[in-house]
């Protein structure tokens, strides 16, 4: 045998591990420790009173709300290809595409719309963007709202989203 | 009947009603709260009404409310044998609410030589009540997971079903022995029983008197209430949710309610067959009775003490951090309650120095009687938080492991433990 195989030992077959009910007590010993420590001081516990204290370590690689970037003369990068919404497994982006006045390019988007309450934030629209138009680094990670039509993002607001680590405009196209 | 054996039947009935039906938010936010304490988070604790969080009892009174207003929702496929559908969940709760009911919490009252039982249901056997009563429980699960015409329902049911077949077994032998050693199927002759000593100084719990069948008897009543470890029933990994998968709203509430009543019923007849019920120990009813002032003046001292410790208790942790400025109200309530429990100290405390100054008959009784019934309370209370440690401390047993046990271990031992206890209790009787 090789010397880099190492044989971890089996447990469960000595009389106490078959009888169980040590286990259970160790196990008890435990539960019970963690559960009066706790219990005793429960504000030292380490944990986060959302929503007073906020969190804050989201990193940059966080999947947040979506948002749709800016060229560096804000206007949208967006040119509604339809690649995202021909993408998404989740078919929540809907798209109007209507043609472009302002000579960049041919074509932008009339509305664009994504049906969060359908999203299942895999990120496949961001990967499917050939402009850099959509992301996902807002760092936006709760979407509350009252009403369905609430989590229905539009345009605007997808334009309203601000990066939130810094890159701000759309860095492939200008 | 005279009117007082009436009016004890009454509050009988209604205290076991209540003790059933209101631990079970209670049960559902301990079991939160438990959880969370465990595993180094909260849980639940920012529901209040004004202010009041009782440490987030409210958010299950909330709970209730939220599924009472929720949709009912049946599926389609569910066409002949709807009403069987909806009445399943009602037969598992009501089966372990019929059950709860037979169990004493506190001695027999003697009312103008009229002997009162305390019990909801006043039977004399008790055990076969709760024998019968509490298996018909799982037919409920049963029906449930046949109708639901579902698999993972259909395989949740039988396994449950199989389980519970295997578990009635020892189940039963355990019980049987613990039958002969109080030699009585009266639940409240078995306390009275254990209100003795044994070995002189060892007060005669079944736990010491026969051990074998009390670990018996708790590893089949924690498998009879269908709880970890022995959850086969349900299992998210291998059959979704098991037989309440097809269940939503208050149909699913009901299997949910039913499930911690089934753990108070278990929990209130191993306290009753093992840990003594309603006594404490080296103390019975007639020494209680008998030397009244000397307990009185006890309780006076330990009552205060409580609520010192209580409220000390909760100025520590009822607070936010420093770091949360808001504080919702928390001091306002610590205030509140602290007035409220010392107000309640006093009031017991002058009741008891009237007591035990001016002894009466009657008086003496029902306090008592209200001892016991405390006792009670904070036996099952204990036990039920035993209950969801366990289930916060071991995983899921493998179905065939749960079987294995049941079969190979349990029916043998509990046969076996059978056997010795009967020689031992004719040998020590001839
Ligand atoms: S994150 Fe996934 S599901 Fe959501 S919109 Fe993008 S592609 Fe669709
Ligand atoms: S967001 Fe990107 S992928 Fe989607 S339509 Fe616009 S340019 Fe095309």
């Amino acid at each position: 045998m090789s010397k880099n195989i190492i044989t971890t030992p089996r447990y469960g077959k000595s009389f106490k591990d078959k009888l169980y009910l040590p286990a259970i007590y160790e196990g008890c010993k435990v539960t019970f420790k963690h559960f009066f420590t706790n219990l005793n001081d429960s504000n030292a516990v380490d944990t986060l009173e959302y929503p007073e204290e906020q969190p804050r370590d989201i990193t940059e690689r966080y999947r947040g709300l979506h948002r749709l970037t800016h060229r560096s003369d804000d206007t949208i990068a967006c040119v509604a290809c339809f690649m995202c919404a021909t993408a998404c497994p989740a078919d929540c982006i809907f798209i109007e595409a209507t043609e472009r006045e302002d000579g960049k390019d041919e074509k932008m988007p009339k509305k664009f719309s994504i049906d969060t309450l359908e999203c299942i934030f895999c990120g496949y629209c961001v990967e499917a963007c050939p402009c850099d138009a959509i992301r996902m680094d807002t760092g936006i990670f709760s979407l509350t709202g009252v009403k369905r039509e609430d989590f229905v993002l539009d345009k605007e607001r997808l334009l309203s989203h601000k990066g939130a680590f810094g890159e701000e405009k759309s860095c492939a196209r200008n | 009947m005279s009117m007082a054996s009436i009016i004890v039947a009454i509050i009988a009935f209604v205290l076991g009603a209540l003790l059933a039906l209101l631990t079970i938010p209670v049960l559902v936010w301990l079991e939160r709260r438990t959880a969370g304490l465990v595993q180094d988070r909260l849980g639940p604790n920012r529901t209040n009404i004004f202010g009041f969080r009782l440490g987030g009892v409210i958010q299950s009174f909330a709970d209730v409310v939220k599924l009472l207003i929720k949709e009912e929702y049946y599926p389609s496929h569910i066409k002949m044998g709807k009403w069987l559908f909806m009445l399943a969940p009602i037969i598992t709760f009501s089966a372990a609410l019929l059950a709860f009911m037979v169990i004493p919490f506190a001695d027999t009252l003697v009312i103008d030589g009229e002997a009162l039982r305390m019990q909801p249901i006043p039977v004399e056997f008790g055990v076969f009540w709760y024998l019968a009563i509490g298996a018909v429980g799982v037919i409920g699960v049963i029906f449930g997971g046949w109708l639901s015409h579902n698999k993972y329902s259909l395989l949740g049911a039988m396994r449950a079903a199989s389980m519970v077949v295997s578990y009635e077994l020892p189940l039963g032998l355990a019980i049987i022995s613990f039958i002969i050693t109080y030699n009585s199927v009266d639940f409240n002759a078995m306390v009275e029983f254990q209100s003795d000593t044994f070995f002189i100084f060892l007060p005669a719990w079944g736990i010491l008197i026969q051990p074998l069948a009390s670990v018996i008897l708790i590893v089949a009543l924690f498998a009879e209430t269908n709880r970890n470890p022995f959850t086969v029933a349900e299992g998210e990994s291998e059959i979704v949710a098991g037989f309440m998968t097809e269940y939503s709203a208050m149909k699913f509430a009901m299997y949910f309610m039913g499930e911690y009543v089934a753990m108070n019923t278990a929990s209130a007849v191993i306290i009753t067959m093992v840990f003594g019920g309603y006594q404490l120990p080296y103390v019975s009813t007639q020494m209680l009775l008998e030397n009244f002032n000397y307990f009185a003046y006890t309780l006076m001292i330990v009552v205060p003490v409580f609520v010192w410790w209580m409220i000390r208790f909760m100025r520590r942790n009822n607070r936010v951090r420093p770091s949360v400025s808001t504080d919702s109200g928390r001091a306002y309530e610590t205030k509140v309650i602290s007035i409220f429990l010392v107000a309640m100290a006093v009031i017991v405390d002058v009741i008891l120095l009237y007591l035990a100054l001016s002894p009466n008959a009657l008086a003496t009784q029902i306090a008592v009687t209200l001892l016991q019934i405390m006792v009670f309370v904070i036996k099952l209370m204990a036990f039920n938080m035993f209950f969801i440690l366990i289930r916060w401390t071991l995983p899921r047993f493998r179905y065939d492991q749960v079987q294995t046990l049941g079969w190979y271990y349990l029916l043998p031992l509990s046969l076996f433990n059978l056997f010795i206890t009967a020689i031992v209790v004719v040998g020590v009787n001839s």
